[in-house]
């Protein structure tokens, strides 16, 4: 089994190479937004990194969103065509539950209850979902279990849903909302992510993906489909009725 | 390669139409898939481009498979991926690059990204199997109108644009207002046949002497003060009327100057391209006022006039014969000039 994960749903681009033991070959952009240019020289990176071609590769798995819409959009549609014209299947992972699996080591390391991944969606939203951490007292295993469903949150709803219980954030929604956070909860019970391990990464999607092929979770290439968790903006318009009268009625 | 011909697979999507076609030797099309997305919009009175990119993705891969299945041939087969690049909505372009750059890389094929507006004027040698450069070209649509010299297959040299809007535009504005609707090109060339284009007196805007620019917003301006004026005293207006007294301001500028164009670089032919290349009254007056000064005109069918995988197909196909070749890096270039 060799798996090719692709992430460009946030600032940077990442393409990692899993094997069925979980060993991991990765390659990530150092260019903020870069995705489009850079993702087949990352993703060459990752196969020459783990000494395979695209010939020798079982599934492509892509982080689906939610995130970057463009970003959202230039993996998918890089992972569906790669499975299309390779004719192998399809694994798709969220991008929450990705950021979730990267920071869950860290987050029992700090002895947080909860790991709380935020996707910045601006004016006071966020993607996110809350994860309990939960281990063995070897750390041998370790595992996320879904407190709080993955959906677009105000931030202010979701840090209610802690409870006060400790929590270890990640995501970039920790840039935009660190200062609602720290003025929310009690001092002490929380902590955030490091810089390094904040963002998006083609290694957690690759974690996530063998344990969806191992399973048997895959998809055809045309069962890809992002999740963007928000309609386009018209498309809101449209079914609120508030589509502007100039369109609705073309005479005025 | 099959049975001797080299095949170019073309994908396009740099608006409102997934496409993808195979072409053999740059001129013959063996399949020609558009899977539109006018329906979509039309409940928006335009293009939404956040609503494109989300279906072009949906679309892409499908219609590759078609373009492939209905010309016969496999992935193996195909020599050559050409891909619009720019110019057009950048969420709507990277679509097609994204889905090109990824099968060049797993089906190693050569790539080449292609100008859009260079596919349009290449649309003409899927038509017209004899037509060789040079010629003058005309590519006139929803975002551009311009006039181009064409010496050779993988030059353009710009000779005159718009300054505001492009004609495409203008027709789209005021069909909107006379309540027409979206897309306003082809529903202005249908209500013009039934309207008198001297009805209304609307201005020829020929710009300094010599000039081989167009402006046409300060014709739309006047059509929108006209309505307003008509409006303000309760009289009723003739939407046919209208719509063929301001096409035919539109195009009579757009003709003379195409024809003055061609006598002037000593061309003997005028080539058209772009989606408003299908407008009727423009094709019947571009012809009849350059067979007067012993020009021919030459104009694609309707389905290659408007955006189509095979005229980027052609493009690629003389871009890549000339030796050129595009790396992975390839991204997509929403304001592309000529």
């Amino acid at each position: 089994m060799k798996i090719l994960a692709i992430e460009t749903t946030g600032k940077y681009g990442s393409a990692a190479v899993i094997d069925e033991e979980g060993r991991i070959w990765s390659a990530e952009s150092r260019e903020e937004m870069n995705h489009l240019r850079g993702i087949i020289s990352l993703i060459d990176e990752a196969l020459g990194s783990a000494g395979i071609t695209k010939n020798d590769l079982t599934h492509i798995a892509a982080s689906i969103g939610p995130g970057s819409f463009t970003g959202i959009r230039i993996g998918v549609t890089t992972a569906r065509t790669m499975a299309q014209m390779l004719g192998v299947p399809c694994i798709a992972v969220s991008s929450i539950e990705a950021l979730a699996e990267g920071s869950l080591s860290a987050a029992i390391s700090a002895n947080a209850l909860y790991v709380v991944p935020i996707i910045n969606a601006r004016r006071h939203q966020t993607y996110g979902a809350i994860y309990e951490a939960e281990f063995t007292s070897d750390y041998e295993h370790q595992a996320l279990n879904l407190i709080s469903e993955e959906k677009q949150y105000m931030i202010e709803e979701l840090l209610e849903k802690l409870g006060g219980n400790e929590s270890y954030f990640t995501g970039d929604g920790i840039d935009a909302y660190k200062d609602i956070i720290e003025s929310a909860l009690p001092e002490g019970t929380y902590k955030f992510a490091g810089e390094d391990m904040r963002y998006q990464s083609a290694e957690s999607v690759a974690v996530i993906a063998l344990k969806k092929a191992k399973i048997g979770d895959t998809l055809t290439y045309d069962k890809l489909m992002p999740e963007y968790m928000r309609l386009a903006e018209a498309e809101q318009r449209l079914r609120a009725g508030t589509l502007s009268d100039r369109i609705k009625n073309p005479k005025v | 390669m099959k049975d001797g011909k080299f095949l170019t697979l073309g994908i396009e999507t740099s608006c409102d139409e997934t496409a993808a076609s195979v072409v053999a030797d740059g001129r013959f099309m063996m399949s020609n898939i558009i899977s539109s997305q006018i329906d979509i919009h039309t409940a928006y009175g335009g293009v939404v481009p956040e609503i494109a990119s989300r279906k072009h993705l949906e679309c892409i891969n499908d219609v590759i498979e078609r373009a492939l299945k209905e010309a016969d041939v496999s992935v193996k087969d195909i020599d050559l991926i050409g891909v619009t690049y720019g110019p057009g909505l950048v969420g709507a372009l990277l679509i097609g690059v994204a889905a090109a750059k990824a099968m060049a890389y797993a089906a190693d094929i050569p790539l080449i990204g292609v100008n859009h507006m260079h596919g349009h004027i290449a649309a003409n040698y899927l038509e017209h199997h004899e037509l060789e450069p040079p010629f003058m070209a005309l590519v006139v649509s929803g975002g551009h109108t311009e006039i181009v010299n064409v010496p050779s297959y993988n030059s353009c040299e710009k000779l005159g644009g718009t300054r505001d809007d492009a004609a495409g535009e203008a027709f789209d504005k005021v069909a909107r207002v006379i309540g027409l609707g979206y897309p306003g090109g082809p529903k202005i060339d249908k209500a013009a046949k039934e309207g008198n284009p001297e009805a209304i007196a609307f201005k020829r805007v020929y710009l300094e002497p010599g000039s081989l620019d167009f402006s046409f917003s300060g014709l739309k301006t006047q059509a929108l003060n006209y309505l307003n004026s008509e409006k303000q005293a309760g009289r009723e207006i003739n939407v046919n009327d209208v719509a063929a007294s301001f096409q035919e301001a539109v195009v009579e500028v757009i003709a003379d100057k195409a024809v003055d164009a061609a006598v002037r670089y000593d061309q003997k032919r005028i080539v058209m391209a772009g989606g408003v290349a299908s407008n009727s009254r423009l094709r019947a007056l571009i012809s009849a006022k350059a067979s007067a000064r012993g020009i021919d005109v030459l104009k694609p069918s309707p389905v290659l006039c408007t955006d189509n995988g095979a005229m980027i197909a052609s493009a690629a196909y003389y871009a890549y014969k000339s030796g050129e070749r595009t790396d992975y890096e390839l991204d997509a270039v929403p304001g592309l000039e000529f």
